[in-house]
Order: C-alpha cells, then structure tokens, then sequence
C-alpha cells in the first residue's frame, strides 16, 4: 500500500499485502539477531547461508526474517527454519553449507546442529519440545524472535496498531487508564508501582503540554531484558507509549536509552522515522484528533539516570543527580510539566491490555501480580538468556526447569534479583512463587529482571564487595550519605576480603547500611546497602570465616590461601607444592610435603572425593589436573623404597592420649601427636586396623596391603594400635579416662541402618557395611544369584560392586532419587555402569518379601516434585504405581549411625541423630579433656574431613596439655618456583592406567593400577602453578 | 538528523571539524535539552572533549562554560582526553588480580610513562582497568584491541606492547 495509514481500514490492507507476500514462499527462516547472536557473529553466519541459498538457486523460496532476541542465548547463533519448526544452534558460518544441503535439498534434520539438552544430553531438533520454552508464558515478547523487527508491514500483521485504534476511536482517556488499573499492572523497572494509578495521577493535572517518557536506562549489571525489546519489537514500544500518552493527554514522548546500546538506538531510530514515515507518528493519528511525536534521547553512561529525576534531568541535558519527591514526576516532570515515566517492559505489555482485555491479562500470574516477567538469566546456569514467565512461578522452576540448570555438576547456592539494589535468594526458597509480595518477605526485591544464578564457588563476601564497589563509582556525589557512606562500606568490604577484617566490622556494616538506607536522596543511596544486608543475614559464617580464620571458602578472595586447591583440601596440604616437585622428578619430596599436612597420601590417593580438582583453575582451560592420581603416584613411588623414610620425632613428653577408633580421624590425631612427643596408644574394635579404609572400601579400590604399610608409617613414629579391644567391653571409659591425659573419640558410623520396612529381618537381608565387612564370608555359591542393593551412596556402590566380583549373576541398585542426584561419586557411578550392574532410578522399597528367606522386594515408584536446599529434587510417591523385584539377597545401604553406649556413664552433648556435638574451633566435646572427631561428629562422611578433624584434634590436645599447639612438621622442603614462560597448549589429563572392565569384573585387582612415571610427570606439568605471585 | 550515521572525520582540518560541529548544534536548534546528544556527536567528531571545544559549544548556545564542562565531567562517556589508538585493558578480576594483576600496571606505567586513565603522548596507547575477561585460568591477561593476552610476564611486556603500532 502507498502512501500513508490513515485509518483501520489500511492497516487491513498492508495485512492484506504482507500475507499474499508470504504465501510466495516454502519455508521462513528466522535468524535471531538479538545482541548476543549479534556478537556471535550471526551476520556472518546469515550472510553465508544466504550464499548458501543462491548455490542451491532458493532464494525465492525461502523467506528470511532477522528478529530480535529469540531467547535461548547460550545457543546461539540460532536459526528457526518453518514450516517443521527445527532450531539449529551454536552455528557458524561453516555449518551452513551441509546446513542447507541437508535441511532444503534432502529434506533431513541436521541432528547435530541442534539443541543438546543439558541434564539429560539428548538432541532436541523441535523447538516445541525444549523445555527452555515450554515453560514460558510470551505476552511482552510476543513478537520478539518471531518478527523481522524493521517490518512495519509484519508488524502491522500481527494485530500492530489495532490496540491503538481501539484506544483511539473506541475508548475515552479515562476508559483506557481504567483498563490499564483493572489489569493490575505494575511497574515492570523494579518498582512495582501500580501504572493505572500512575497514569491516573498524571491525567488529573491540568497542564498545556503533558509528557510521557519511557525509561531504557537498564544500568543494572546482568540485565538485558529492555534492550531485548528495543531491539526485538519496537513498534510495540513506540504504539504502548502512543497509548500512554493518549490516556494521560501528553503529545510528546521521549525514549531514554543508555549510551551503551547502540543497536537499540539503531532499530529504534528506524522504527521511529518509518511510523512517522507512514503517518502513523505525527498529527491526527489513525484518523483521530489525537497528535503524537517520539523521540529519542541518550544517555552517557550514568546508571543513577534510571532513577526517574535523574533521568528527568539528564533529558533536559543537566548533570543526571536526583531530587526531592514530592514534587512526584507525574505532578512536575520534565521541564516542570505533568510526566509519566514507565519502564519499557511495562510499556510493552499495553498493547495486549487494551487488545485483549484486563481480563486476559490477569489470566496470567497472581492476584496481587498478575500478568508475566522478562528475566535475564544468567550467571552459573545452562541456559542463559532471555524468558518470561508468569508471575508465581516458582524460582526453582525457572532456574532447573526452564534454565536447565547448573553447569558443570556444581551446586546451587543463590540466585541474585535486583542487580545491585538487591537481595539474595538460598536454596530453601526455591519453592517460593517468584512475585512482588513473596519476594519482599524473604527480603529480596523482582528487580528489573536481571536474575543471576550462583553457584558454590561463589564467595558471598566478593560479590557484596562487587556491587558496592559498582554503586561507589556510579554515586552522583549529591547527597553524603550515599557519597560517603558507601565509600566507607566499600572500605570495610575491601579489607575483609584481603584478610584484613577486624571483629566488629559486620556490625558496623549494618550500622553503615541502615543509616544510608534511612537518610539516602534517592534510590540508588537507599538500595545500595541491600546486597550486603542480603549476604550478612543468609551468609553471616562466611563473613565471620573471612575475618576470624583468614578463610574464604569458595576459594576466591585470592590474599587468604595460597591457591584454590589448597584452598578447598580440609587438610591444606600444599598441593601446587607437591605437584611441581613431581614435575621436576622429586616424587619423595613430594610424598614427604604431603605428609607435613595429610599422614595418608595412599589412602586418599586412592579414595579421596577430591574437592581440589572441583577448583582447579586448568579445569577452565580443559581439564582439572589429576590432583589425587598424583598424589597415589608419589605415595606409591615412596613404597617402593627399600628403606623407610625418616620421620622425625620431638623429645618425648610426660603426657599420654587415648584414642578410641583407628580410622582415618584417629590415624591422623594420633600421628600428629606422636610426632609431638606424645605416648599416644589406639584402641581398635575390630582385627584389623584402618576403620572404613579397612571394612567400608574395597580391594579393587584400596587394597589391604596398601593401607597395612601406611598403617605402618604411623606406627613408625610411636603410635601403639591394639586391636580386638573394644572400649564399654574389654576396658571401660573411665579406665581410659584414668590412664590418659586426654582421650580423642573417633569411633565413626559403624553401625549400617535398614530402611525402616517390613521384611527386613527376613535370612538373606544385610545392611551395607556389614555386607563389606563379612565379604570374605559369603562364597560364589552364596552370591551367585540376583542381588538388590539399596541405596545411592559410596556403601551401596561398593556393595555392588562387591557383590559383582563375588560371583553375582545380575546386580540391580534401585535408588529413590535420580542418578544425578546420588552422593557417590559420579566417576564411582560410571565405573559401577560400565561393570553391567544396572541402576534404577526413583524407586523406594516398601517391604521385603519371603516367608523363610528374601525373594524379592516391592518398591513404590517416585518423581520429583520441587527443590531441596541445593537444588537436588525432592521426591514424592507416584499414586498407583509399584512393582516386585525378584532377588536372591537384599543388601540395604541408605544410612550409618554412631554407636556411642561405651561412653557411659558420661553425659555427651549429642545432636539429634547421635554425633557429638563439640566446640567448632578446638574439636573438644562438653567433657574436659575429651575431643572428638571424624564422621563420630559429622556423620557419615568423607575421609578427608577425618583427616582434617584429626589434625586440629591434635593441636588442641597439645594446647589442652600445655603446648602451644602447633604441630613438628619437620624440615621445610624447598618447592621449585621457576615457572615454564612459554605459550600454553590445551591438552586434556595425561591419564593412569585402568583395568577395563571386562579384566576387572571378577576378582578384586586394584582398578586404578598405576601411574606411568612419564604420564605423572606429564601431567605435573600441566599445573597453572596458582601459588605462583609475581 | 539520524544519531547514529558515524562521522568519518580521520581526515579533515580542525576548521571542518568545528564548522561540522556549528552544524549539529544547529540541527539541535541550540536547544540546550539536547547538550548530551550534541556532546556525542562532538567527541565522534574531535575523539574527546578538550576545553577549546567544550568552551565552542558553549558560546555558540550561549550557556555558561562551567554549565557544559558539569555535564562532560558527571558523564563516564565523555572524555576530556584523547584515547590512545591501542587500548591496554588490563584485568583486575580476582584470579588476575591475584596472580600479580597489579605489577602489570606498575611495569606499564614505567614502560609508557602513564596511568591508568591516561594516554601516551605519542597517543599510541591508552590504559584502562577491566573487571573481569573470562581467561581466569590463564590469569594475569590483558587485552589490546580486541586481542586477549594470558599468563603475562611484565618482563614480556614490552615485547607484546611492540606487536601494536
């Protein structure tokens, strides 16, 4: 249609027009050019699929769409090919030759350029099957990704306009606000303020000139929402602030958009001049006697300009500092006139309001927030990009549902709202429905949108630090409380995380933030604070952490640790240290560094869960290194030594200690001690010492002669061990408490549970660690059968493992969770899966079946149904739904417990299932004189933490006896500290050799062999050296 | 007048350059709401906002100087000094700023002579801090242009600065 849109009636002619121009065409292709794609280099990739097209002569067949942001931006560069709307990602320009080969000339889906989901690593070739979009609710984006954003034919086709028309010839000014009030709008920027009533405020004020001004500052780092929008559908911007500026009777409209969004300005720009173009802009509107002109103005980077005075005074070309309210914007704005300032996301939902109705609107979202959000999620999540989703949904639901999750199998620990005016959300409120109300009461704030997920690696400290440090510098300087106080809160936060925190300091945090918050001109003052009041209230240990022990859990404050692996070892041994000594061929100096910090290095060589390598800094370049492969390495180099290593012993003291349990916590205390000039005596319950190391792990993991010689190495120093004595029997507490000066209790969780149900009693029925520690009991005979195991832990991977090896015939683990779920480890799983055991996933058992012996259980089925803390999902029954499993033996490996009757008749603090309770800082339970350590205190965990438990247990002990608690470590060894200049190459792991599986399936060979001394040394090589400070 | 279409000023005199610049303020109808936008255009035009220019614009709307330099210096987009052709980010992330982020800075400032915020006389080079690149694992990193540079040595420094003209 020529000329210009004067009235409905062309508006249906150019719909007219462009579907008959449609109609032309085989296939639409859109490509996404939001920012992200943009910055990808999605041109690029358009321009070679267009040359690709041209080869195959299918230009006029395919309609080619370049739109704005399609959502899934981790993806990217994305391209939607209709009509059997497949989405191919991740592409390049070279793609696109078999791209369009094998899409339009041979009719096939390309299976690998498509989605790859992340939990579940399948390929999702349909767009309406990925789950990043199904649970999305799209009214404010409703074109974007969809429409060419430079079409105002297109735009025009997808009911562009006929909300304005509406407005315009079928409803009064009044009409129109009392649609927008009964819609319940609210303020989309962060707000939430009700935009009826704002709009209601401005229309009652007599004034000749009236302006309404659309906010698209979005200052807040991490959100992308507004200029998504911008860039994605303009036209819905521009005819939403037509609509606005009929209701309140303004003219004029302004566009304010920060400086740093260029493409935004573009399209927008464009979009302005073709409606004006078209007539659409300008005076009597659609026929109406309604004028209107737009325009836009630009920031220059200030992020105080969001606040609506600043904004109002950086749009007059002042310096952008805010000021009083009253007088309210909408009572004196721009240039002293009545003024709207809506949010562009706010702006953008209009057009549906008035085209659809308020009450379609409130089909969405809750009573008190209805409608939908735009969030930008991003951060430590899989899908990053833009979504919208109604109001009440909950935050677990679009962070692991529609966002797919953490990457990398780390844990969630926040999600931060509200960008550096907000607040932090923790894992126990994941089930919350994420709207204003909720929100607010768990402290936090909606925010613009920008939602930026955490995981454990985060230091919660830094990231206060982070945004302080932001709103510092973005500080207009007008008002002191604002200007100085958040300088003297960034100092504060400064010195906590170089390690220069001083008691006292978080109160005064508090006291700084309240009184800014109370006395601050504006917003950005008032809000400023929130994100350390956030992190004080939900992480107050980790600010404690930092200033009283120097310590900063997730590794990241880089003046408090020598490097992130060390960081993250309980023990600290000094693992850059041990490392560079092995590259440089000093594998006895490494094992002898080892020993300073961990007495163990065979054992957790061999079965540590290692959290050093979760943290090692190669692991972002391509692969952790091998941290307790190599410390095996240098162990076992050290074992083959004819001769015993020296390890130094201090005079002898006048002091003996008792130790009850010779497992890894007991172990590790009595070495240290004995090493002090301790006379230091173990008593073992059981034949052989080692606790769990000896009874819980197998052979194929840790062999029995293996531990026998570190055993050794402890007694080498003086520790006596006797077994087959068990304190409460053959000697009683108080004899211990008699003899010994101190005594340290590190008896573990010796005792397996069953799982509560009928049947458990029946012949044929074994909890877990009795099932390891009496293996040698059972012959293939007995196992050769179907064997159960229950259970998804360490002790029920190794029963099954075990029961494999035994001569099993068939070993099925059913586990009431999901794989990604279980707390074994996910290498222990894969070996396990690879050995043909099977596991079943989301099974409960509720009885055990058999009249005289077991022959089989029944099990409930399972499915998730919501968040627990750390975002592993809870489980609840599937009504109805149950089967019989068939087995020769049940062993059932779900809990350990303590055993604590020997301590009588001494009264112990105990937690709620049975651990000690004891002083955090000096292990020392509520009786003088006794400590204790190891999962005896944790519960059932992990050796590491024993080990760690053991030594401080130790320096305690000596302090408690009169020494100064420091630990006889012996000579410093020297670590080489000439770092390799030259350019780095990425190469994964230079791996230890590994029996196959078929090799090892049947006897208890030691799986994990040995390390090559040239892999090892290898492999040394390829450590970053963290510990390195030029 | 579109505010996007770039200038391409590398070419021409200072007196073309202002007489461009009397032009934008005209097309503004030297309206002083439109200082910001006027100021964009003139740092395209100039690279930076020296006094002499800010001074120009604000004789020809007739607003007092001090008015036009508040603006220029509340603005982080505006600079009141030339970028160098090269800018050196330097990284002060945490892992690079761990890994000796900040020796960097010092060995720059002795090789050029400058700080960060600054340019070289010469205008070959300017300096200014980053928060984070993404290379943590090859920390301490700079980037120069568009290009990352990992694991940097100040003794190499100088050697990497040579590779840009």
């Amino acid at each position: 249609m020529k000329g210009k849109i004067l009235n409905a009636k062309d508006l249906l002619t150019i719909r007219e027009e462009y579907n008959r121009f449609k109609e032309g065409f085989s296939w639409t292709v859109t490509i996404c050019s939001g920012a992200g794609c943009v910055s990808s280099k999605a041109g690029q990739v358009k321009e070679q699929f267009m040359k690709e097209l041209e080869k195959h002569n299918l230009q006029d067949k395919v309609l080619i769409k370049v739109t704005g942001c399609m959502g899934l931006c981790d993806a990217g560069p994305l391209l939607l090919i209709a009509p059997e709307n497949v989405l191919y990602c991740y592409l390049t320009p070279e793609m696109m030759p078999q791209l369009v080969a094998e899409h339009f000339i041979n009719g096939k889906i390309v299976e690998e350029f498509t989605y790859i989901e992340p939990q579940t690593e399948k390929r999702i070739p349909y767009i309406k099957d990925i789950p990043f979009f199904q649970g999305q609710e799209k009214i404010v984006l409703k074109n974007c990704g969809e429409l060419d954003f430079n079409s105002l034919e297109e735009y025009i086709t997808r009911d562009g306009f006929l909300a304005l028309d509406k407005a315009l010839h079928e409803m009064s000014p009044e009409q129109v606000i009392e649609e927008v009030a009964k819609s319940g709008l609210r303020g989309r920027g962060g707000g939430g303020f009700p935009t009826g009533t704002k709009w209601k405020l401005a229309a009652k004020n007599e004034s000749d000139q009236k302006y309404i001004i659309c906010n698209a500052d979005e200052g807040d780092p991490g959100a992308f929402m507004d200029r998504s929008l911008l860039e994605g559908d303009p036209f819905n911007i521009i005819e939403g602030m037509m609509i606005a500026g009929y209701a309140i009777g303004a003219t004029q409209g302004y566009v304010y958009v920060r400086a740093e969004y260029p493409i935004a300005i573009e399209r927008l720009q464009a979009a302005i001049e073709k409606a004006r173009a078209s007539g659409l802009l300008g005076q009597r509107v659609l026929g109406s006697n309604f004028d209107f002109d737009l325009e836009i103005r630009i920031g220059a980077g200030a992020f105080v300009c969001g606040e609506e005075t600043a904004l109002i005074a950086s749009v007059e070309g002042q310096r952008g500092e805010p000021t009083q309210k009253p007088p309210y914007p909408s009572d004196s704005g721009l240039h002293g006139k009545p003024t709207v300032i809506n949010n562009v996301e706010t702006l953008g939902n209009i057009t549906t309001i008035i085209l659809k109705g308020a009450e379609k609107f409130r089909e969405y979202g809750t009573e008190k927030s209805p409608g939908t959000k735009v969030f930008a999620l991003a951060g430590d999540i899989h899908n990053t990009g833009l979504v919208e989703v109604p109001l009440g949904t909950t935050l677990g639901e679009i962070l692991f549902q529609i966002g797919g999750g953490i990457p990398h199998g780390k844990r969630f620990k926040v999600a931060q709202t509200g960008g550096p005016s907000g607040g932090c959300i923790t894992g126990n409120n994941l089930n919350v429905p994420v709207d204003y109300e909720s929100l607010a009461e768990l402290g936090a704030i909606m925010g613009s949108g920008g939602l930026i997920c955490m995981d454990q690696d985060t230091c919660m400290v830094d990231m206060a630090r982070y945004f302080m440090d932001f709103v510092q510098e973005e500080s207009c300087g007008k008002c002191l409380a604002c200007r100085v106080g958040t300088k003297r809160m960034l100092e504060i936060l400064e010195r906590i995380t170089q390690g220069k925190g001083q008691e006292g300091d978080v109160e005064l945090l508090i006291e700084l933030a309240e009184t800014i918050k109370d006395t601050a001109l504006c917003g950005l003052g008032q809000t400023a604070p929130n994100p350390v009041l956030s992190t004080i209230r939900s992480f107050r240990d980790e600010y404690d952490q930092h200033i009283r022990n120097d310590y900063c859990q997730a590794g990241v404050c880089g003046d408090l640790f020598i490097s992130p692996c060390e960081n993250s070892c309980p023990a600290h041994i000094n693992v850059p240290g041990y490392i560079a000594l092995i590259a440089h061929g000093r594998p006895i100096d490494a094992y002898n560094l080892i020993r300073q910090e961990n007495p163990l290095p065979s054992v957790c060589g061999r079965i540590c869960t290692h959290p050093c390598e979760s943290k090692c800094r190669r692991g972002q370049l391509d692969e952790a290194i091998a941290i307790r492969d190599l410390k095996r390495y240098a162990a076992d180099e050290a074992f083959k030594l004819e001769d015993p290593l020296s390890d130094p012993v201090l005079p002898k003291k006048d002091k003996s200690v008792g130790i009850i349990g010779s497992g890894p916590a007991g172990l590790t205390c009595a070495y240290y001690l004995a090493k002090l000039g301790y006379d230091v005596t173990i008593y073992e319950k059981h034949e052989i010492p080692g606790g769990v190391l000896a009874y819980g792990i197998p052979e194929y993991r840790l062999p029995l002669d293996v531990l026998a010689k570190e055993i050794e190495t402890i007694k080498r120093v003086g520790v006596k061990i006797k077994t087959n004595v068990e304190i409460g029997k053959d000697v009683s507490f108080q004899k211990l408490k008699d003899i010994h000066d101190s005594i340290f209790i590190s008896s573990g969780t010796n005792v397996s549970l069953l799982a509560g149900i009928p049947g458990e009693d029946l012949p044929g029925v074994h909890p877990g660690l009795d099932f390891l520690r009496q293996q040698d009991d059972f012959t293939h005979e007995d196992m050769n059968g179907v064997i159960a195991v229950i259970g998804g832990g360490n002790t029920a991977i190794d029963a099954a493992r075990v029961s494999l090896r035994k001569g099993a015939k068939e070993v099925h683990m059913f586990y009431r969770r999901t794989r990604k779920d279980m707390p074994a480890h996910p290498r222990e799983i894969d070996e396990t899966l690879e050995e043909g055991i099977f596991l079943h996933e989301l099974w409960e058992p509720i009885e055990i079946l058999g009249t005289d012996r077991v022959t089989g259980i029944r099990l409930q089925k399972m499915k998730p149904i919501g968040f627990a803390n750390d975002g592993r999902n809870k489980v609840g029954k599937v009504p109805g739904e149950t089967m019989t499993f068939l087995a020769d033996r049940v062993i059932v490996a779900v809990s350990q417990h303590t055993e604590l009757y020997y301590t009588r008749p001494y009264q112990f603090d105990l937690s709620d299932n049975d651990t000690f309770v004891v002083n955090e800082d000096t292990q020392m339970t509520n009786v003088e004189g006794v400590f204790a350590g190891g999962d005896v205190v944790r519960g059932s965990y992990v050796a590491i933490y024993a080990i760690a438990d053991g030594k401080k247990a130790a320096q305690s002990i000596d302090m408690y006896l009169g020494g100064t608690g420091e630990l006889y470590k012996g000579d410093a060894i020297e670590i080489p500290m000439d770092i390799n200049e030259t350019e780095l190459e990425e190469h994964e792991r230079f791996p230890m050799d590994f029996l196959p599986p078929e090799v090892r399936k049947d006897n208890f060979q030691e799986v994990a062999y040995r390390y090559h001394r040239l892999n090892a040394m290898a492999e040394a090589m390829r450590c970053l050296r963290c510990d390195y400070r030029i | 007048m579109a505010q996007t279409e770039s200038c391409h000023v590398d070419n021409i005199s200072e007196e073309e350059k202002y007489r461009l610049l009397e032009q934008v303020i005209k097309d503004y109808q030297y309206n002083e709401d439109n200082l910001i936008q006027i100021l964009h255009y003139a740092q395209s035009i100039f690279g930076f906002l020296a006094l002499p220019t800010q001074k120009f614009i604000a004789e020809t709307m007739n607003l007092p100087f001090s008015k036009v330099s508040g603006v220029v210096t509340f603005y982080s987009f505006f600079n009141t000094v030339p970028k160098g052709r090269h800018t050196i980010s330097v990284c002060l992330g945490t892992a690079c700023y761990v890994k000796g982020g900040k020796k960097i800075i010092e060995k720059l400032n002795d090789l050029l002579g400058i700080d960060v915020g600054q340019t070289t006389e010469d205008l070959r080079y300017s300096i200014e801090i980053k928060r984070c690149i993404g290379a943590c694992g090859l920390a301490p990193a700079i980037s120069i242009d568009d290009n990352i540079h990992k694991r940097v040595n100040p003794a190499r420094l100088q050697s990497i600065l040579d590779q840009y003209e």
